[in-house]
């Protein structure tokens, strides 16, 4: 059943390549989508009420599959945003006709690599499927004929392929740590493998601490982690905005996943949580520090939503790193939480820019009179990604913050909570600028009804989850978090 | 194990003349022979340890990276008529006396590992820090030179060093990560290649610190 999860955006970018009729490549991508978010759903459901699916190469547990769910969702969206988007470009002459069928062809194999990212069990084919990320997107984020477009390109794969080429090294590290005890079988650098309690304690310690930091700094590249994430503002800014949204929502978060995988494989080794957590708990600080200060200075907005990813990141490696139960399970919930409401900012974000045709912050006024239905959800979601309540990323982030006093770590909480006041300044006031004022003068209105209709309820999702937890995801929470305490479920 | 030592400082030496290259086409070369290099390694570790699938990776290494990506990036070199000179950044011989630096630091940190308590058993460990300056020499030229295609070869040979450093730590890695890893490069050094034509063809040069328009 999993390859089959695999196998749908894989058959769609053939079946995709001959098309030339811009409906029919619209309505296969779509359908794509679609199906790929019924499998994973299905999948979901096994794995939530059977417990961990092992195939050989093939494995989902509950934290493989929260990451897919999310992969699956925000594709979904993004692909039905896009057909609106990207449709309207070959309109306008932007594009041409075999651009669009390209950009959802690459869409379809964007998606079949963090798939694959997720279903993995062999360490070394996830690090596989992370490079193949960077590959799949590298032309994504080069979509448009732009000097600039070629640079993020050209920045996205230099940085990313040296970041990425360390995560192997450190791959190749724990491999021979297992060595001792696994012999260098051909499953020896497998989850399921490397899980076993024997094996863990006998996993060598020297060359595991060295395989951590080099898969942190690695993969942390990916994540947008400071000070690796200078490629990531130029992508985010850079690609078609249905783009942005997938590699802000859901590629960070991929690669986040393997980071975790390692964290959880530290932990449990006779190295002890300690160490990854405490590195994880610098990374993460170091990014919020960072993320902060640029979004008080910026002048692009795609840049400044580009920066809120780093940030949110951060809070997300903080939760890690805190270690408490009540911070994982923050932190876990924060990951889908930052992925709907940075999935709304862009695609908010997306209508601003096909409206006003500019970045600039200071050039966007009057939205609110421009652009009603917009204005609302772009205020909602820069309230919800600010942290202000009753939207699901205050209970997110509270939770990281309790877990982190519980701690008793009172520096880093006094230390997260002061950057994320910062940032909750910054960014309102930013937005701020654009939603009031008078609005140039242009052609008024929303671009197309359709686009606030998709955008809705992505809004209602973060409220929603805000004030009541649907059974499932808590119990999905829990399970994960168990695992990040020491136990298998 | 001489024969070992003996490949891995060939492997170090190559890496230190490609710095030391000033024109682009024996740049080339030079990754060609050091991706040959690596290749016999491979198949010397796969001799001494009766492993039979170091062989397909030892054959692959010199047909894909000795042969297919060298004549590739040969190929975009001739097409864009990239000038001759690698214009560094940083001089020729400032970059030997940075790799001799890099070299040293990386027999310092790596050294306590090979040679300390039993960590590594393998017959190749000796080779562990020449691989690791490898990585850093490669790592290095991508920062010390201009051009987009001396950057890919300096990713590449940063590869090369990865993989030499897996052989030392642990005879290579389990096969089908290994051809995977292959793939990976392959597609990766066609789609920088590709890049490079269009830089060239936005730019009218392949010079990258052209890049600099995306900023905050």
């Amino acid at each position: 059943m999993i390859e089959l999860l695999l196998l749908i955006p894989l058959v769609t970018t053939f079946l995709l390549y001959p098309m030339r009729h811009k409906r029919a490549v619209e309505a296969i991508s779509v359908l794509a989508s679609l199906i790929t978010f019924a499998a994973t759903i299905y999948l979901a459901y096994q794995v939530y009420y059977h417990g961990t699916i092992d195939e050989g190469l093939l494995y989902m547990d509950a934290l493989s599959t929260y990451i897919l769910f999310l992969i699956a969702l925000v594709g979904l969206v993004a692909n039905l945003y896009s057909v609106s988007y990207i449709g309207l470009e070959l309109k306008d002459g932007t594009i041409g006709k075999s651009k669009l069928r390209n950009f959802h062809l690459f869409f379809h194999l964007f998606i079949f690599t963090m798939i694959l990212v997720g279903v993995s069990d062999n360490l070394g084919i996830i690090w596989i499927a992370i490079e193949g990320t960077t590959l799949a997107s590298a032309y994504l984020v080069g979509f448009y004929d732009r000097d600039t477009s070629v640079e993020a390109a050209w920045k996205y794969l230099i940085i990313c392929s040296v970041g990425i080429t360390l995560a192997l090294l450190g791959t190749v590290l724990l491999y021979a740590s297992s060595v001792n005890i696994l012999g260098g079988a051909s499953d020896a650098l497998s989850w399921s493998t490397l899980m076993d309690p024997t094996v863990l304690a006998n996993l060598d310690v020297g060359l595991l601490r060295i395989a951590f930091i080099l898969v942190l700094i690695g993969y942390g590249t990916k994540v947008g982690l400071a000070p690796m994430h200078t490629w990531l503002p130029d992508a985010h800014s850079q690609a078609p905005t249905p783009v942005s949204a997938l590699l802000s929502a859901v590629l960070l978060n991929c690669a986040m996943y393997g980071i975790l995988r390692f964290h959880l494989i530290i932990s449990g080794s006779a190295i002890g949580p300690e160490f990854s957590s405490n590195l994880l708990l610098l990374f993460g600080l170091l990014s919020l520090a960072t993320a902060a200060a640029f979004i008080v200075l910026s002048k692009d907005y795609k840049r400044m939503l580009a920066y809120s990813s780093i940030e949110h990141m951060g809070i997300i490696a903080v939760g890690f790193g805190v270690g408490a139960p009540l911070a994982i399970m923050g932190a876990l919930f924060h990951m889908l939480n930052h992925a709907l409401t940075k999935t709304l900012l862009f695609f908010g974000a997306g209508n601003i820019l096909q409206r006003y045709k500019t970045r600039e912050i200071t050039e966007v006024r009057g939205l609110v009179s421009a652009m009603p239905a917009t204005a609302i959800l772009v205020i909602g979601g820069a309230l919800a990604i600010v942290g202000c309540p009753p939207f699901a990323t205050f209970i997110s982030e509270i939770m990281i913050l309790a877990g982190t006093i519980m701690e008793g770590d009172l520096l880093v909480a006094a230390l997260y909570l002061g950057l994320l006041a910062v940032v909750f300044a910054a960014l309102l006031y930013q937005v701020g600028r654009m939603v009031f004022g008078d609005a140039p003068d242009m052609e008024q209105g929303e671009i197309s009804k359709w686009r606030p209709v998709l955008m809705v309820p992505l809004l209602a999702a973060i409220g929603i989850l805000g004030l009541w937890m649907p059974n499932v995801l808590e119990t999905a929470l829990e399970q994960m978090t168990s695992l990040f305490m020491g136990g298998m479920t | 194990m001489n024969l070992i030592d003996g490949l891995a400082a060939t492997f170090l030496l190559i890496a230190i003349l490609a710095v030391a290259s000033g024109r682009v086409l024996s740049l080339v070369r030079l990754y060609s022979l050091h991706s040959i290099v690596l290749g016999i390694t491979a198949a010397a570790v796969a001799a001494l340890t009766n492993a039979g699938h170091i062989y397909i990776v030892a054959a692959l290494t010199i047909a894909l990276k000795g042969a297919l990506i060298p004549w590739g990036l040969r190929y975009v070199i001739e097409k864009i008529g990239v000038h001759r000179e690698v214009e560094p950044l940083v001089p020729l011989p400032v970059s030997l006396l940075i790799c001799g630096v890099l070299t040293a630091l990386s027999f310092y940190i790596v050294q306590p590992i090979v040679t300390g308590h039993d960590i590594l058993e393998t017959i190749t460990k000796n080779s562990l820090p020449m691989s690791l300056a490898v990585i850093f020499i490669g790592f290095f030229m991508m920062i010390a030179r201009k051009k987009a295609i001396t950057q890919i070869i300096g990713l590449l040979i940063m590869e090369n060093g990865l993989f030499m450093a897996a052989y030392a730590v642990a005879y290579g890695m389990p096969l089908i990560v290994e051809l995977g890893v292959f793939f990976d490069i392959l597609m990766a050094a066609i789609i920088l290649g590709l890049l490079a034509f269009r830089i060239n063809r936005t730019f009218d040069t392949v010079d990258t610190t052209i890049l600099r328009r995306l900023h905050d």
